[in-house]
């Protein structure tokens, strides 16, 4: 007879998880090829959608033909933009405040952008489906393209987004943006130093491999309309898309398939959700609707481009007392994202220093290019690139080094929490360390007293939010469920979306340290909007701090529900219990105790065990809304929870023959405050240098003259490869906790962005005298800058505005005004007051009907 | 992708029949490394697709009686890249594990590269740089066609329906004494934006041969005859590479003209730089 082996018991006290680098659960389906992602999803009886975009970037729509599509063989059903007005109603902003209906599914009366929707049919192949989308008749009437912001807002500008009344905008600013901190004129007037230029940046794609797309299954019988989405936030999708179908949202079901990333570019409803939807509802049978690589570069978002007039102000030793910014933002032909982006990225972009005095115009503009949006730094990236490019000329000019001015200006005070003039609330921070070692381990003074011929040393600070209130929505919430199972595992339910961020892994760390349940008894469920609690999403860096926290406060709740079911039926005191190695002890006692799964089976099975009136729930939930604040009408506020410390330094070397830049060296010194697990952690930031090495020298979308985007493919779309990346082994964590976040974590997925392209853009500057003002330095740009620069004998040289044939204003004497008209000073205080009259006076209110 | 049937001949002789019986609308594919991203797009849609695959007379490497490298049209970049070749055919090897990427030179041929004959790819420009010549199947027999009669000047190949390219024939070793290929691509894996071939053969430290061609600049690989005129017979210590390739860079893309658009100004300051680059590693070799 065998015996079996005996159960192996583990005994003394489990190790605490929360800090160490636990492998990813996450990676064993990703590495083996068995993680399903959208497109992997196949369901009985589905069809296959495909869309119909415009080649052309402005148009009026005369007509849109779908009759001789809808004969060709295998077709289902077709539908174009006019077969849908009055059926469902158009989207635009976050959530459910649908401020803005600039969004449709298909283009109706005007084209936008090169790519747009104009429409789509579903058919039994995917095949058949693109045969027929060849036999739709479209007849459209071109107009003048707008490509750059700039000309879209100067005078006589064709009007671009047309029957859509802004709030605060006028033609094709949509939506205008200012701060107002201390007294600007003064500071102006009392600067030693004023540094001033004109700054651009680029359009960035989210470039993730994972395509976006949709599969919605519609069931005629329960009315359940199930959509999978390869999106960033469920929650996001099932409430905009029900407003669209005006359908109860518990009838929409959401639900998330592996997701290969986001970065930002999957943070919103697109129309090709909305697409799927309509076919399957018509049809009752499941559509398919992934987007090719060249629908995505051409109808996801990318990121916002800036134009910024911007000027520091600098007293003699080097204290920055001031800086102005007049800033043209192009959100592409619409945007859900767009003005979050200006709005958030300024404002935390004055990070890591507290300038008292600031002045900042905006406008927001439409143009007839890819619609703008959240990616990866999110308005952070192009304020840096001017900000500490500026704070590199300035301190040429005072003869201080870029490390003597830095040190001198980031936030280091003496009493936590500091607030700033701007209104952030610095709960803790090592930026100052930070700052110190990126220059130590570049070697920033062996290179300053000993330089190489085109090698050049660049830094760079900043600061990135953790989780954020976005002026368009009051929330910053995540929330999660926790089960012990009858055997004594733990299920995680959240509708944050995993995509690259660990969170089954991050969590079960959590979990596993609270309840001491084995790390591998823990799953977190796919989000599914029918059953997940609501939360925002994944995105703006809120995965460890505030869904963290959520699932720390969920634990600590069940924690306490399992102690007092123990000491209950142990007998003992609940102070002197423990959890650890999936089971209930006394304190001095951790070799004994209850097993996990039998206190569950008491609560699901053996109820007269319980505390008397005790419920018995093996279940605890939380949510965690981060103590933010609301933007004021100054534009100050503490939008962020707490703030990710960044300081970087890069080490370039310039090819005078080709003028190809290569990253021979890169640190980052980080302050992420608690690190849950330091290789999730270590590879966010990586991940985001990468995105940011790509914004500094290759990435870009180009237009030609007629708003046709010419670079839709990763073939010469320039996104760098892993051999462009340099080693990055001199990464540091210095941490400082937040005091505000319970277990003391940051933000981690952005703050790697950032600095980049500035620390980038600095180092080129000291490697060859060339200062880029525009963004992205390419071997094209940096060779012709160089025999330039030689030709007209210069040792300082700016690209573009010293090249001969630069059209823009070369010098601040020519600079742009932003136009400010009246709405801009509209008074979010006198708004309430308006609020409480009553509905007799409305019609006194200047401008109401 | 549009609907294609798929052939699979086992013999060159078959192949061309396959071509004439469905032209015009029947396509060659070997590595499918240019077709099949075409067709995916649709920019390509051959009814019959005539795979290489099966056809193994068209792979691998032979010597010829005459002393040159018969290399057949379907031999991958990855088959050449591991090559133990001599003299200056090295090179050859050197160059086809040099680009693109890993999967692109498993499946892509030197063939294919030849017959999409995209400037900015280096076949060609190998190709024209030394002056190997491509050897043709049709219906009508068998025909050798030199690189300045198979690339076309504004771009493409003069191969019609029914042609099938068998191989690439490069000189003799005795052809050269060295033979340089050099080029500058933003990404690893991006094709060209400027290259150039030297092909030199030198005799007691005289130039024998010389043979200068700039690639990837214009739509076909362009040879370089006024800047390297009179080098031959000249000792190698003659060439200055400096002045040479600031020639070549006005012979391939004409004088400097203030109005010349970024790109055009970039070419050519590429092109001094990828030349002088190969005239200073090639004249180092045969001096030392």
């Amino acid at each position: 007879m065998t015996q079996a082996p005996a159960r192996p018991v583990a005994s003394g006290v489990a190790a605490k998880l929360v800090g160490q680098s636990v492998p990813r659960k996450e990676d064993l389906a990703l590495l083996t090829g068995t993680a399903r992602f959208i497109d992997d999803i196949r369901l009985p009886g589905m069809v296959y959608a495909k869309i119909l975009r415009s080649e052309v970037a402005h148009a009026r729509v005369r007509s849109v033909d779908t009759s001789t599509a809808l004969t060709m063989p295998g077709v289902l059903d077709a539908m174009c933009g006019a077969d849908l007005v009055g059926k469902v109603k158009p989207w635009g902003d976050l959530m459910q405040d649908l401020l803005v209906g600039d969004h449709t599914p298909f283009a109706v009366d005007k084209v936008l952008y090169h790519g747009q929707e104009l429409a789509a049919v579903v058919a039994s192949s995917r095949y058949e489906a693109l045969d027929a989308l060849e036999k739709i008749e479209v007849d459209l009437d071109q107009l003048k393209a707008y490509v750059d912001p700039e000309e879209a807002i100067a005078p006589g500008a064709g009007l671009i987004q047309e029957g859509i009344t802004y709030e605060f905008g006028d033609g094709n600013i949509f939506d205008r943006y200012k701060v107002r901190i201390g007294d600007i004129d003064v500071a102006e007037e009392e600067a030693d130093v004023v540094v001033r230029q004109r700054f651009t940046t680029n359009r960035q794609a989210g470039a993730a491999l994972d395509p976006h797309g949709c599969i919605a299954d519609f069931d005629s019988f329960t009315g359940v309309l199930t959509i999978y989405s390869s999106t960033q936030s469920i929650y996001m999708v099932r409430d905009v898309l029900a407003d669209v179908l005006q359908m109860p949202r518990n009838k929409v079901r959401v639900i998330i398939p592996e997701v290969g990333a986001g970065f930002g570019s999957k943070a919103q409803i697109f129309p090709y959700e909305v697409i799927a939807a309509i076919f399957s509802m018509r049809l009752g049978r499941p559509v398919h609707l992934v987007l090719t690589r060249k629908e995505i570069f051409q109808s996801g978002t990318a990121r916002n481009g800036q134009v910024r007039y911007a000027e520091l102000m600098c007293k003699r030793d080097g204290t920055i007392t001031g800086y102005r910014d007049y800033i043209i933002h192009n959100t592409g032909a619409m945007s859900v994202w767009g003005n979050q982006v200006l709005h958030i990225g300024t404002n935390v972009g004055m990070l890591p220093y507290p300038i008292p005095n600031i002045r900042v115009d905006g406008d927001i503009v439409h143009t007839n290019t890819t619609p703008g949006g959240a990616l990866r730094g999110f308005g952070i990236p192009q304020m840096i690139w001017a900000k500490e490019q500026l704070v590199d000329m300035a301190a040429a000019e005072l003869g201080l080094s870029a490390l003597e001015i830095r040190s001198r200006n980031v936030v280091r005070p003496e009493v936590f929490p500091f607030r700033t003039p701007m209104g952030h609330v610095i709960d803790s921070t090592t930026i100052y360390d930070c700052l110190q070692k990126s220059a130590e381990a570049i070697g920033f003074e062996e290179h300053t007293a000993h330089p190489t011929p085109y090698e050049g040393i660049g830094l760079a600070v900043s600061m990135k939010y953790t989780s954020c209130r976005h002026p368009s929505f009051d929330t910053d919430q995540s929330a999660v469920r926790l089960r012990l199972e009858t055997d004594g595992t733990v299920t995680i339910y959240s509708s944050d979306v995993t995509h690259g961020q660990g969170h089954a892994t991050m969590l079960s760390q959590i979990v596993a340290d609270v309840l001491g349940v084995g790390f591998e008894k823990i799953t977190l469920a796919q989000p599914d909007s029918l059953n997940s609690p609501f939360g925002l999403g994944t995105y703006a860096s809120r995965g460890a701090a505030v869904l963290g926290t959520a699932c720390r406060m969920a634990a600590e709740r069940l924690r306490e529900r399992l102690l007092t079911i123990a000491a209950h039926v142990l007998d003992a005191d609940i102070a002197s219990l423990e959890m650890s190695n999936d089971r209930v002890y006394i304190a001095r006692l951790p070799d004994s105790g209850l097993y996990l799964e039998i206190l569950a089976g008491i609560v699901a099975y053996r109820t007269h065990q319980l505390p008397p009136g005790f419920e018995p729930s093996l279940e605890a939930t939380a949510t965690y809304d981060t103590p933010t604040e609301r933007e004021g009408a100054d534009g100050s506020g503490n939008l962020s929870v707490t703030y990710s410390g960044a300081a970087h330094a890069a080490r370039v070397r310039v090819d005078p023959e080709t003028g190809l830049i290569r990253i021979v060296d890169y640190v980052m010194a980080h302050d992420t405050g608690v690190v849950i697990n330091p290789l999730v952690v270590e590879g966010q930031h990586q991940g985001g240098f990468l995105m940011g090495m790509g914004m500094a020298l290759g990435e870009d979308y180009l237009y030609d003259d007629e708003g046709r985007l010419l670079n839709a493919s990763f073939k010469n779309y320039l996104a760098p490869t892993a051999t462009d990346m340099p080693e990055l082994d001199h990464n540091f964590e210095i941490p400082a906790p937040s005091l505000t976040i319970p277990g003391g974590q940051k933000g981690a997925g952005e703050s790697g962005t950032g600095p980049v392209p500035a620390a980038v853009g600095n180092a080129v500057f000291n490697a060859s005298g060339v200062r880029f003002t525009s963004l992205p330095i390419t071997p094209e740009k940096m060779l012709l800058a160089l025999r330039e620069k030689e030709r007209q004998g210069l040792s300082v040289f700016r690209f573009p505005d010293d090249m001969p044939d630069f059209t823009g204003p070369r010098t601040h004497a020519e600079w742009p005004e932003p136009d400010l008209s009246e709405s801009v000073d509209f008074d979010w205080d006198s708004f309430d007051e308006i609020e409480d009259l009553e509905l007799d006076d409305l019609g006194d209110v200047d401008g109401a009907p | 992708m549009r609907a294609f049937t798929y052939l699979t001949p086992s013999a060159p002789t078959e192949v061309v029949e396959m071509l004439d019986a469905h032209a015009p609308d029947a396509r060659v594919i070997a590595g499918g490394q240019n077709l099949l991203l075409g067709m995916k797009d649709r920019s390509d849609s051959p009814a019959f697709l005539v795979s290489l695959g099966g056809v193994s007379e068209l792979e691998g490497v032979r010597a010829a009686d005459s002393g040159e490298l018969v290399i057949g049209a379907a031999t991958t970049y990855a088959t050449l890249a591991r090559m133990e070749f001599t003299g200056w055919h090295a090179e050859i090897a050197s160059v086809c594990g040099n680009l693109a990427d890993r999967p692109v030179r498993t499946m892509g041929t030197i063939g294919g590269a030849a017959c999409a004959a995209d400037p900015r790819y280096d076949i060609p420009a190998l190709v024209t740089g030394v002056g190997a010549s491509l050897e043709v199947l049709s219906a009508q027999g068998v025909r050798t066609i030199e690189p300045s009669d198979f690339f076309l000047e504004g771009g493409g190949t003069s191969l019609q329906p029914g042609d099938l390219l068998t191989a690439v024939r490069f000189p003799a070793t005795e052809a050269f004494t060295t033979v340089v290929f050099e080029k500058f691509r933003q990404r690893v894996f991006d094709a060209a934006l400027a290259s150039t071939v030297l092909a030199l053969r030198v005799g007691d430290g005289v130039i024998e041969d010389l043979r200068l061609t700039v690639g990837a600049t214009t739509p076909r690989p362009t040879v370089c005859v006024t800047s390297t005129a009179g080098l031959i017979g000249q000792p190698v210590d003659a060439i200055e590479p400096v002045l040479v390739a600031d020639a070549a860079a006005i012979e391939v893309l004409g004088p400097e003209t203030s109005n010349d658009p970024p790109h055009l100004r970039y070419q050519r300051e590429l092109i001094k730089s990828v030349t002088r680059r190969a005239l200073i590693r090639a004249t180092a070799i045969p001096r030392s």
